[in-house]
């Protein structure tokens, strides 16, 4: 399906690299016009990241960049230019909402302050999600998504064990904390803007917005006052409770068991009776107690096996476990996914097929069509000339004077 | 003053991965009412136990996820029960449903209730599918849907991220698709069905890793082996760790932090300025990344988290501390922002005689709206009284 929920809806989106057009995505894969601002003087840094296809560097030919800007239109404007900056005001008159991720302040060097396009749009609904936030010590404080990861304690809190952090291995909050806060944000505008006729201001300070993702976490240390445990794989209620090896190469399964039924179930399945019948195992706290031998046993089991048969031999008895996927077996092997038709290859006119990641789920029992994502500039002409009314001649001399660049 | 959700009434019967999703209209003006089975719904029982080794930390959890609901005791399996659930659902724009939680069997029955109310079902896999019925817990979602085989060292075991990131992840987009569905459903009257798979929304969030494999037939790895920096790591400094990112592509990071190394005169500071940290390849080497860690550790351990901060912000380089959970609690930007709530916890203080009034800080919103419309309060205790209809 090809929703039109948000037909209408019109974002002028300066979002730039990855968390920002992450969550301007989904308003365009539910019909709304997203026109997306960018200018080669100062390229989206996911264009120019890769992968690109077949390895070869390209404005057109990343991988990350389509991944991120399904269905948006591409208007290319130089801001360093009055004329740019003044066609994005604009457009900003006839926009719903008009979003950012630049650091404090930069907004406001472009002209761009909230009351400044208040002036312009009344109800404008205004995303801003710098990192840290608008004001305050450390407000202007650089940093990347693992960054992010660092001060919110998600890169201490993922370790192998006390004192042993590793932290995400990817730029973990760009990819779903802030980006779909910054898209429930918006919609909650919107909300309110159909029934007050009011826009409103959303600051989104990325560290605030992550720090929810470990708010339970929070509020365990508030409530204490003591640090929490660095577990890892493992559970402070049950065990075994871990990622153990499997047969063949970097092959891994996650089992957890959660109750005591379990527990023998798994001992049958593992052919250690003796194991299933020891009292002292029988309850959670005997196999924390014991945890070594009860983690030997699994991993003496499971590391004779395929991960397949693992998962045959566990699953029927109603124990959690899985193949530890690596990106290949998600898209190659994964009967579930498959059998949802999870993955998409959407036409792209310059690299083919692209394949994509649906949104994680149906309505109506189906999913969401993806658009491909634009070229460069691909609609700067077309918005110009239709949206905004520019002549041929206007939107030549606009290029000539670099505007468009 | 008039809040986004205010005129949006929504029936919860989550449980854990769907949890957040009540929460996030809650705090903006919903009503949400989580309809709980005599005894409550699994994590208010989890949360309630007496022993404190089965509680801990799912009383946390329960308090975080279910702030500013209502609850009321419903029984499905009674004949009043349903009718109960009926007259609400009449008057419910939002209906958020489980696996393994009630009525999450029922749907076709809960739809015909109101033709204009969203359905948001969660569940491990979705719906349908070879998985749709099998086991999962936070850990194996983390390994089915791609995100814990990126995490870890190359040497060792994958790592999940802590805090079950499989409930928040699915939670964020359970919210976002509902919201969306509940847009079109005031403007049209016709409801939707939402199928919110927790393995596909990790999926969703792997980095560029799909593309990775799609365009360049390249699995990304554990620890960055291959594509991750020598700088962009965790580095020892008096008092903890310090994040680091300064790859040649952040080339204003490497060069304010190796200027002020020289500044100081800390032989570090020749040391990384040969010509070899400018060969991008090298930098990714096993061996770039231990001759970094001894160079610049011997400068940084120096100084203090808070220290290194400061000269972050003064420079220019990125870099900020890598904090405990406690540290967050003082975290002086979010102190001054004032990002925290203060929240009386009744269910804590209802299990815990020696904090009988369990006021403690919370995390504060996620976004500031300029209209004072987010708000936050403690999840409500479980309504021993049965509804009637």
């Amino acid at each position: 399906m090809r929703p039109n929920f948000l037909k209408g809806i019109r974002f002028t989106d300066l979002t730039w690299a990855g968390a920002g057009p992450f969550g301007t995505k989904v308003f365009a894969d539910f019909g709304a016009e997203v026109l997306k601002i960018e200018s080669m003087t100062r390229p989206d840094s996911v264009r120019t990241a890769g992968p690109f296809k077949d390895g070869v560097v390209g404005t057109n030919r990343s991988g990350y960049f389509a991944s991120r800007n399904t269905g948006k239109h591409s208007v290319s404007l130089n801001l360093k230019t009055d004329e740019a900056r003044r066609i994005v005001r604009d457009l900003v008159a006839h926009s719903d909402v008009v979003c950012n991720n630049f650091g404090p302040g930069a907004m406001d060097r472009l002209g761009f302050g909230y009351e400044a396009l208040c002036e312009i749009k009344p109800d404008i609904i205004y995303l801003s999600m710098p990192m840290y936030g608008q004001d305050g010590p450390r407000a202007d404080l650089l940093g990347v998504g693992m960054t992010i990861s660092a001060v919110t304690s998600i890169m201490w809190q993922t370790a192998y064990g006390p004192n042993d952090p590793v932290g995400p291995g990817t730029h973990y909050p760009d990819h779903a904390a802030n980006p779909y806060h910054a898209a429930f944000a918006v919609l909650a505008a919107l909300a309110q803007r159909r029934k007050t006729g009011r826009g409103m201001k959303i600051d989104l300070s990325q560290v605030e917005s992550t720090a929810n993702f470990v708010g339970s976490a929070i509020v365990e240390a508030a409530a204490t006052g003591i640090e929490l445990p660095q577990i890892g794989n493992r559970s402070r209620n049950d065990a075994p409770h871990n990622i153990f090896r499997a047969r063949g190469h970097d092959a891994w399964v996650a089992l957890a068991v959660t109750d005591d039924a379990q527990w023998h179930a798994l001992t049958e399945a593992i052919g250690r009776p003796d194991l299933g019948s020891d009292a002292t195992l029988s309850h959670a706290a005997g196999r924390l107690a014991a945890l070594k031998r009860v983690e030997d046993a699994v991993a003496g089991w499971t590391r004779e096996l395929d991960a397949t048969d693992i998962i045959a031999a566990l699953r029927p008895h109603g124990i959690a476990v899985a193949r530890v996927s690596s990106s290949r077996e998600l898209i190659e092997n994964d009967p579930q996914l498959a059998h949802r038709r999870y993955w998409q290859h959407v036409d792209h006119p310059e690299v083919g097929p692209v394949l994509l990641s649906s949104l994680p789920f149906t309505i109506d029992g189906e999913r969401v069509h993806l658009e491909r994502p634009p070229l460069f500039g691909e609609h700067t002409n077309a918005v110009l000339g239709g949206l905004l009314g520019l002549s041929t001649e206007r939107i030549d001399a606009l290029n000539g004077l670099g505007a468009l660049s | 003053m008039e809040r986004p959700f205010d005129d949006v009434r929504i029936l919860d019967m989550t449980y854990e991965l769907g949890r957040y999703v009540g929460r996030l209209f809650a705090d903006l003006g919903a009503s949400v009412t989580r309809l709980e089975p005599p005894g409550g719904l699994p994590d208010r029982r989890q949360a309630g136990s007496d022993d404190p080794a089965t509680r801990e930390p799912a009383v946390y959890a329960f308090e975080f996820l279910n702030a500013g609901k209502e609850s009321r005791t419903l029984d499905l399996q009674a004949d009043d029960g349903r009718a109960a659930f009926a007259k609400l659902a009449a008057s419910a724009q939002v209906i958020l449903l489980e696996r393994g939680g009630p009525l999450y069997d029922e749907l076709d029955w809960v739809r015909s209730l109101s033709p204009s109310v969203v359905v948001t079902s969660v569940s491990p896999f979705g719906r349908t599918g070879p998985w749709a019925d099998a086991a999962a817990t936070d850990l194996t979602l983390q390994a089915a849907g791609g995100l814990a085989w990126l995490s870890g060292r190359l040497d060792d075991a994958p790592l999940r991220l802590p805090g079950s990131q499989a409930t928040m992840i699915t939670g964020v987009y359970a919210a976002v698709a509902t919201s969306l569905a509940l847009y079109d459903a005031k403007a049209t009257g016709r409801g939707h069905v939402v199928d919110v798979s927790a393995q596909e929304c990790i999926a969703h969030s792997l980095q560029n890793s799909i593309q990775m494999w799609d365009f360049e037939k390249k699995v990304s790895m554990r620890g960055g082996e291959g594509t991750r920096d020598a700088s962009e790591d965790m580095f020892a400094c008096k008092d903890g760790l310090i994040f680091l990112a300064a790859p040649r592509s952040l080339g204003v990071s490497w060069n304010a932090l190796i200027g002020w190394i020289l500044e100081t005169g800390h032989p570090a500071g020749e040391a990384l300025s040969e010509a070899r940290w400018a060969d991008r390849v090298w930098r990714l080497t096993k061996e770039a990344k231990h001759i970094l860690r001894e160079t610049l550790e011997s400068f940084t351990r120096q100084y203090t988290k808070q220290e290194l901060t400061q000269e972050a912000l003064k420079r220019k380089i990125v870099m900020g501390p890598v904090s405990t959970v406690l540290d967050v609690l003082e975290d002086p930007q979010l102190l001054h922002r004032e990002f925290f709530e203060s929240v009386a916890l009744k269910h804590l203080s209802a299990i815990n005689a020696t904090t009988p009034n369990a006021t403690v800080r919370f995390p504060g919103a996620p976004y500031r709206l300029s209209e004072p419309v987010w708000s936050v309060s403690a999840a409500a205790p479980l309504d021993q009284t049965p509804a009637r209809s």
